[in-house]
């Protein structure tokens, strides 16, 4: 057994795409924990999507040896996501980790989510260890992004660390750095077992996948546990290291980072950041765990051509077992029928639930425009929180509409400024500070709705800075504002699912801009459709959909029967994919146009 | 082959159709399976077709009732051709006595020696293609003919004592009037022939119309002229004594197509001939539609079938519901039920009910018609009626 002063728990944060996977490539490889005819790039990204999309959704960890001084360490790393979305995966890995390495690709230098990400390791009192990747790239300059870092978060310019991790340069060095640097997990052997639940995994084989991190204590096989939580008790029926592979090991115990099997079926009877503890000796305190993952987007999924609610409700429970951070319930639309509300990190993961739920259980989706949560104040002075205009009470209860603000940072080359500016002003941002990290970049922050940016500020920021531009934002507040109701009536019907919350000045544009896409969705029907966006009573805006006056085939003899019926066949399959809507055939995707850009 | 087990389907009367593939040249519009004659020998695919024709009304038990020779062009045929088919079949008109026996024709391919033969043959109708009267029309269309070969088309005709006469003609053609489109129909209907069939013109997948709408070239007529034209038709021929029987087809008391009838009423049918198609005892069959291998499947295994499907179900009921409702007659929903299964009443009343608000349905008497207003857009019609009838398929799969 590995004396605990030798092992290092850490983890790789970066900004989207600065090498966090690949570098892990290079440490697995070093450490000869995956052979090189095993190895492929992002090795720790295995779920599909990752691999199709490039792009860590989930922390992977691996296990890997390295020997410092004459000493072998063990070094367990914990790969994380980039991406604004799954922020909350990276505070969860952090409580696993007494370091991490903060990457920063050569030649972007600091990037909004940079930021973000090295403050949630500093609020974790993480020791950080800079490293500047990438530096094979010919438009690297590595010691000026060291510069920028320190001017942006203190963190000593000296101290970084150059890599590649692609050539694999400077990853011995690296090595050296985590053994010399990060310190060894504290905990106490002898005391009673406390062991962080960070993650859990469903294996239809094997039940709950526990991925644990040990305080304090020792935890093997026949262990009869308590998580301290839940409550719950069972036997331990194995205990593992990811080397990167699963591999079970006699015994885990303080300052290790493993997984543990004991028999639970369901996600359901697991809180991830609970602790685990001995039920024969329990620990008296439970370890700090971390704050449940905030959703800030919420949409509806409805059963889409071929696929059943209950379909749709199994598919459902099954994947939430294997990722919890979304969150669902039924929710019946008047012209949707019975589907479920659900709440996602952000739009990234709205996107990738949908596509899972759609290739892991094989049923169709049809989803309506994301949402944020709104706070409404009512005459009698109370508050709720609405993750769907159709939830709005009426109106004459209704006292004040409060929308969510967030904290952004803009990171953009300094000659984007007013660009960005004016975008932000577009968005009903509010400028709050101006920060040069290098005579060339610059760091705006601002305040902005959340349902400003949260959308296709993103696209819009892309665009406008020529691709330079990154953006980060956390919730702060809900703040009162002139926010009003939009419905959208086809056929003098108003369509709960199409309903959107906006601000009213922008009501008009939103509104024409809405049925003019609407117009284009729906097809010409044997009548005239009137299309209307309302206030209310108050109709802002109005298209129409003409009746079509001839809709008919000349000839339809002998010869043609069977391809007129194959015509009538492929008409057919295309009205499953329609909701009706009073007389009015609308097709699915009319109802993600509401969060189209515009044209 | 066919002697298969007549189901309760009431199908007593049977049409016999020839497909002869060749025109002179091929038509910006047309989509017919016919290929450019050139110096093409005919005689080759002539001997197969005789084959062929001998064949089906060999094997068939029943009655032909019906008979109607179509393509490309029959009458483009050399002499020796045109008389070697035309013995043939006049061998099946006279063993079957049909109660009409049609030819298509081109008013530019007719002589009198090929009017004799037909005559001769037992031929009592023939069907031309007038298209339009306008030489900018026909010449858009890439027609052949010219409008002043149409009289005297007509004039053969009767000469030969053929008096049923169809003429057909095209509405929507790209810079066609309402002014031109009513003096084709004027001039068509003072010639005087019993039968008018009016088309819309459709650009279908693969025609040169088709690409020159795709290149930007041919401005398509508006759709509201469109229906104008189609209305102005339906006014015009009925004041002259016309009755619309179907969507594009008008004619005087009796003289309604009866072969074409067989098909509206989805009733039975021997198809010979490349790309001909067949409906025998709820089997629908499609020879293939290329010369070559129609020659080789002739000479090899006997026919030229490739492909072949039995009707049924659902299937059927959306098939007879198509091709019903596009007669005037409308669709007997007893009958329906006793062929199909399907009690339309039962699987679309509600929609029904509501096209028959609209005013684009009328239900009297347990039969279902469109009206003027719902022949406008009979596809939407259809489609929708198609969609409820399987749909009530799929839940009665369920349950
Ligand atoms: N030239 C060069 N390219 C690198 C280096 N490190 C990573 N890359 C490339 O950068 C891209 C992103 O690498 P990843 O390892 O997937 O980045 P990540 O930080 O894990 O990305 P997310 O998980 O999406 O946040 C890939 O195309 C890598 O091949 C490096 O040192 N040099
Ligand atoms: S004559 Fe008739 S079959 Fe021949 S190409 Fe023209 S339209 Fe087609
Ligand atoms: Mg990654």
């Amino acid at each position: 057994m590995i004396d605990r002063g030798f092992i290092r728990n850490f983890s790789i944060i970066a900004h989207i795409d600065h090498g966090k996977s690949t570098l892990a490539d290079r440490l697995l490889e070093h450490s000869g924990a995956i052979t090189k005819r095993e190895m492929r790039d992002q090795f720790l990204d295995d779920m599909d999507l990752e691999r199709e999309m490039g792009i860590t959704i989930k922390a992977n960890r691996a296990t890997i040896q390295h020997k410092y001084n004459g000493q072998a360490y063990m070094l367990n790393l914990l790969d994380t996501p980039g991406h604004v979305d799954f922020h909350y995966e990276v505070s969860r890995a952090m409580a696993a980790c007494e370091g991490v390495l903060l990457l920063v690709d050569a030649a972007q230098g600091v990037q909004a989510h940079t930021v973000a990400n090295a403050y949630i390791a500093v609020e974790a009192n993480c020791e950080i260890i800079l490293v500047i990747n990438k530096i094979d790239l010919p438009a690297a300059h590595p010691e000026e992004v060291a510069l920028e870092v320190e001017q942006v978060l203190g963190l000593a310019a000296e101290d970084a660390v150059f890599t590649s991790a692609k050539t694999g340069e400077g990853i011995d060095e690296l090595l050296d750095a985590v053994c010399a640097r990060i310190p060894a997990p504290i905990g106490e052997i002898n005391a009673p077992l406390r062991a962080l639940i960070y993650d859990a995994k469903t294996d239809i084989h094997r039940g709950i996948i526990n991925h644990v991190r040990l305080k304090d204590g020792v935890v093997k096989r026949g262990d009869k546990i308590r998580t301290m939580a839940v409550g719950s008790e069972h036997i331990v029926t194995e205990v593992g290291k990811f080397t990167p592979k699963p591999v079970a090991v006699p015994q885990l115990s303080a300052g290790e980072v493993g997984y543990l099997l004991a028999g639970i079926k369901t996600l359901v009877d697991v809180n991830i950041g609970d602790t685990i503890t001995l039920a024969t000796h329990p620990a008296s305190e439970p370890l700090s765990g971390y704050e449940a993952p905030n959703q800030m987007v919420f949409c509806d999924f409805y059963p889409g051509p071929g696929t059943q609610t209950p379909d749709l409700r199994e598919a459902m429970e099954k994947l939430w077992l294997n990722d919890s951070s979304f969150t669902y319930e039924p929710v019946t639309s008047d012209a949707l029928g019975i589907g479920f509300r659900c709440g996602f990190l952000g739009l990234l993961h709205m996107k990738i639930i949908q596509e899972r739920l759609e290739r892991e259980s094989d049923v169709n989706v049809v989803q309506t425009a994301p949402t944020v949560t709104y706070e409404i104040g009512l005459n009698d002075g109370t508050f709720i929180h609405i993750q769907s205009p159709s939830e709005m009470p009426d109106m004459s209860s209704v006292q004040e509409i409060r929308e969510p603000f967030c904290r952004a940072n803009v990171i953009v080359p300094s000659h984007f400024v007013g660009a960005v500016l004016s975008l932000s002003l577009d968005r009903r941002g509010i400028h709050k500070k101006t920060e040069y990290l290098s005579p060339t970049r610059v760091m705006l922050s601002f305040e902005f709705p959340l349902g400003e940016i949260i959308y296709d500020f993103y696209d819009k920021l892309k665009s406008c800075t020529k691709g330079y531009g990154t953006v980060d934002y956390e919730l702060i507040d809900f703040r009162g504002g002139d926010l009003v109701k939009l419905d959208i009536l086809v056929n003098a019907m108003a369509v709960d699912a199409l309903s959107v919350i906006v601000h009213r000045d922008k009501a008009v544009t939103r509104g024409r801009r809405l049925i003019i896409r609407l117009k284009k969705e729906i097809s010409r029907h044997q009548f005239e459709i009137p299309l209307q966006a309302a206030i209310g009573a108050k109709v802002i805006a109005r298209e129409t959909i003409k009746a079509f006056r001839k809709n008919v085939t000349a000839k339809c003899y002998g010869g043609d029967i069977s391809r007129k019926r194959k015509l009538l066949e492929k008409q057919k399959e295309g009205k499953k994919r329609m909701k009706q809507v009073g007389n009015v055939e609308i097709p699915q995707g009319a109802f993600m146009s509401i969060l189209e850009p515009d044209d | 082959m066919w002697d298969g087990v007549l189901s309760n389907e009431v199908m007593s009367e049977c049409g016999f159709y020839v497909h002869v593939p060749f025109c002179e040249t091929k038509c910006g519009y047309c989509d017919f399976y016919s290929v450019p004659l050139m110096d093409r020998p005919t005689s080759p695919l002539v001997a197969r077709l005789v084959t062929d024709i001998e064949g089906r009304a060999g094997e068939y038990s029943g009655d032909i009732v019906t008979m109607f020779i179509g393509g490309g062009t029959p009458t483009v045929l050399p002499i020796s051709d045109f008389r070697a088919l035309f013995s043939a079949l006049g061998d099946v008109a006279g063993t079957h006595k049909p109660r009409e026996f049609s030819v298509e024709a081109n008013p530019a391919t007719l002589d009198e020696v090929k009017m004799e033969i037909l005559a001769s043959a037992g031929v009592d109708r023939i069907s031309m293609g007038g298209q339009s009267w306008h030489p900018s029309e026909l010449e858009t269309l890439e027609r052949l003919h010219s409008p002043s070969d149409i009289a005297p088309g007509v004039a053969l005709a009767r000469r030969f004592g053929i008096g049923r006469i169809n003429l057909d003609l095209i509405f929507g053609i790209p810079g066609q009037t309402l002014e031109t489109w009513a003096e084709s129909l004027r001039k068509t209907i003072d010639l005087g022939v019993d039968h008018i069939a009016c088309y819309g013109l459709t650009y279908e997948a693969g025609t040169r119309l088709t690409s020159q709408l795709r290149a930007g070239v041919l401005t398509p007529c508006d759709e509201n002229l469109e229906a104008d034209m189609f209305e102005l038709a339906v006014e015009m021929l009925r004041g002259d004594g016309y009755a619309q029987y179907e969507i594009s087809n008008f004619a005087r008391p009796g003289q309604a197509c009866l072969h074409n009838l067989i098909y509206w009423r989805n009733d039975m049918y021997i198809g010979a001939g490349p790309s001909a198609a067949g409906y025998v005892d709820g089997v629908r069959y499609k020879n293939v539609s290329d010369v070559g291998r129609y020659v080789q499947m002739i000479d090899s295994v006997g026919h030229a079938v490739l492909q072949k499907e039995r009707v049924t179900g659902a299937a059927l009921a959306g098939e007879t519901l198509m091709m019903q409702l596009r007669l005037n007659e409308g669709i007997a929903l007893g009958l329906f039920a006793s062929r199909t299964g399907i009690d339309l009443q039962q699987v679309c009343g509600s929609r029904l009910e509501m096209l028959r608000g609209r005013g684009l349905v009328d239900v009297l008497e347990d039969v279902v018609r469109l009206t003027d207003a719902g022949r406008l857009v009979a596809d939407s019609i259809i489609s929708d009626l198609y969609a409820d009838v399987h749909a009530a398929e799929a839940l009665s799969d369920r349950s």
